[in-house]
């Protein structure tokens, strides 16, 4: 990774970029505590990289975070919202916040651009010429507007991914949760949809982003916190927890994630 | 001598055939064939028949069954929704209705709408709306069932990724998830249609005006006005097959398709 560059810019961000803030987190299913009391500040137009083993946790906290999962204990705002008072309404709230999931979970019913419309139309009441006009808009900013009208089963994961954040900046959003989305994906078109991440932070989106890509965390994100059983055991600038971590536990996952011979980590 | 595995399944075939048609030979020689022409293919003496069983007939039992299908549709996806709610006794209540109409004899339905509830009520249904009734509760049970199978097939992701925009659960089911389940039951409500089509002629158990005839009551009239024997019972069976067997292949061209498209 000889091109790995830094950026340096400034987090004033668009104007619409929330921030999110997240302050002694529990979950637990059943008997089992997945989140042992998280805390995690982002700022707005931040990226923030989530690292770590499965079953760290990480993933059901990017959920907390847009209430697909409820948490238990703790309090998390967003934007202007209080996710965790049982008030908030969750509807309104998740329009502020875009999710990206491994799975895509694109509507397999509709076409590209109906995919990117549908809640446009249904859920802040465009109209349909409006809503066409931003997903084509949108669905450009990923590549992909000459295959507006093409299903899901005829994209590329790939392609299916990208088409699903073209989906969700269409709401736009404040915020963009990125639940592992190269994970699922053919090695060669992984790029691309980095590619897609890496312009939408330059842009000042805030990105709270799971992923195994060190190379993209490294590249793009602000900070970078590594989760192991549950708790943050390491966090801080990207470039200094992948290249310099301090605790025996994130040197260990980093090993064996990354090739040794490309990037050295010093013990 | 040894026998090949192919000769061995060569000489098994010839045995099948020949029980085949050594069975078809001893039932075409045992049968009374004048009797049989005369009481059940005697199709010199249906002419009147023709054009009302086709006219009133047919076109009855399609009524009635459209109505019955809808009702049945509409009941049975608010049963299924009943059924899948995370409230307790929209569930109960669902099962209670999908095993009671389930589990009982249609016939007993239509008796009941056509005579139970004008003796309870007081209040005389036209026949349209009894068959409809009778057709559509017993339809929605086994609809129902279906539609449940459907919604549960809609992989969760997709009501994650419709709230996770914004959408109330309300809307992401009737945007996202039912267009999605009915074309993963599109094979099996077809053949629920059949099953309808053919339901609809127990009808008979209902006084009904000549205009209110259906495919069956065709036949049954035919049987004791035309001298024909049974012979107009197998004329309605064909306008039957008329309606179900196109049905059939829609099916067929339904499950294919939903099997080309799956991933």
């Amino acid at each position: 990774m000889n091109d790995v560059v830094i950026p340096s810019r400034n987090h004033t961000g668009p104007v619409h970029a929330a921030g999110v803030s997240i302050k002694d987190l529990r979950k637990s299913y059943g008997s089992n505590e997945v989140l042992k009391g998280i805390s995690l500040e982002v700022a707005p137009g931040e990226v923030v990289c989530l690292i770590g083993p499965s079953g760290s946790g990480k993933s059901t906290l990017l959920r907390c975070v847009n209430l697909l999962e409820q948490p238990n204990e703790g309090t998390i705002h967003v934007g202007g919202f209080e996710a965790t008072d049982l008030d908030v309404d969750i509807d309104k709230m998740r329009r502020k916040v875009g999710m990206v999931f491994q799975q895509f979970n694109l509507f397999p019913h509709l076409n590209a651009l109906r995919n990117c419309t549908i809640a446009q139309t249904k859920v802040l009441k465009r109209s349909q010429s409006e809503a066409d006009k931003v997903a084509q808009a949108n669905l450009d900013r990923v590549g992909l507007g000459h295959l507006a009208d093409r299903f899901p089963d005829q994209l590329s994961g790939g392609q299916q991914q990208r088409v699903a954040i073209a989906r969700a900046l269409s709401m736009d959003p404040e915020l963009m949760l990125f639940d592992e989305p190269t994970s699922a994906l053919d090695p060669e078109t992984v790029g691309d949809v980095l590619s897609v991440m890496r312009n939408l932070a330059k842009e000042g989106m805030t990105m709270l982003v799971v992923t195994h890509e060190m190379g993209f965390a490294r590249e793009v994100a602000d900070r970078v916190v590594f989760m192991d059983g549950g708790v943050v055991v390491e966090e801080g600038v990207a470039e200094k927890v992948i290249s310099t971590p301090t605790q025996g536990r994130t040197k260990e996952f980093l090993k064996r994630v990354l090739d040794p011979t490309h990037i050295e980590i010093s013990e | 001598m040894a026998m090949t595995a192919r000769q061995r399944a060569r000489v098994s075939l010839y045995v099948q055939a020949g029980i085949f048609v050594v069975a078809v030979a001893a039932l075409i020689l045992a049968t009374d064939w004048k009797t049989v022409t005369d009481n059940v293919f005697n199709f010199a003496k249906i002419g009147p028949m023709f054009p009302d069983i086709i006219l009133i007939g047919l076109k009855n039992t399609l009524i009635y069954t459209f109505l019955g299908f809808i009702v049945g549709l509409s009941g049975g996806l608010l049963l299924a929704l009943m059924k899948l709610s995370s409230f307790p006794l929209y569930r109960w209540i669902a099962t209670g209705y999908i095993e009671f109409f389930r589990g009982i004899p249609a016939l007993l339905v239509f008796i009941a709408f056509g005579y139970g509830v004008p003796l309870a009520f007081g209040v005389q249904w036209n026949v349209t709306v009894v068959v409809m009734v009778s057709l559509g509760m017993v339809a929605a049970a086994y609809i129902a069932e279906t539609l449940r199978a459907g919604l549960q097939a809609v992989p969760k992701g997709q009501v994650e990724a419709a709230r996770s925009l914004g959408m109330p659960q309300w809307r992401a089911m009737v945007t996202i998830v039912i267009p999605q389940a009915f074309r993963i039951v599109l094979p099996p409500l077809t053949n629920e249609v059949i099953l309808l089509t053919k339901d609809s002629s127990l009808i008979y158990v209902l006084g009904l005006t000549a205009s209110q005839y259906e495919l069956t009551k065709f036949g049954r009239d035919g049987i004791s006005s035309l001298g024909a024997g049974l012979t107009p019972l197998l004329v309605a069976g064909a306008f039957y097959l008329v309606i179900t067997i196109p049905l059939s292949l829609l099916a067929r061209k339904f499950e294919s398709r939903s099997a080309r498209t799956k991933r």
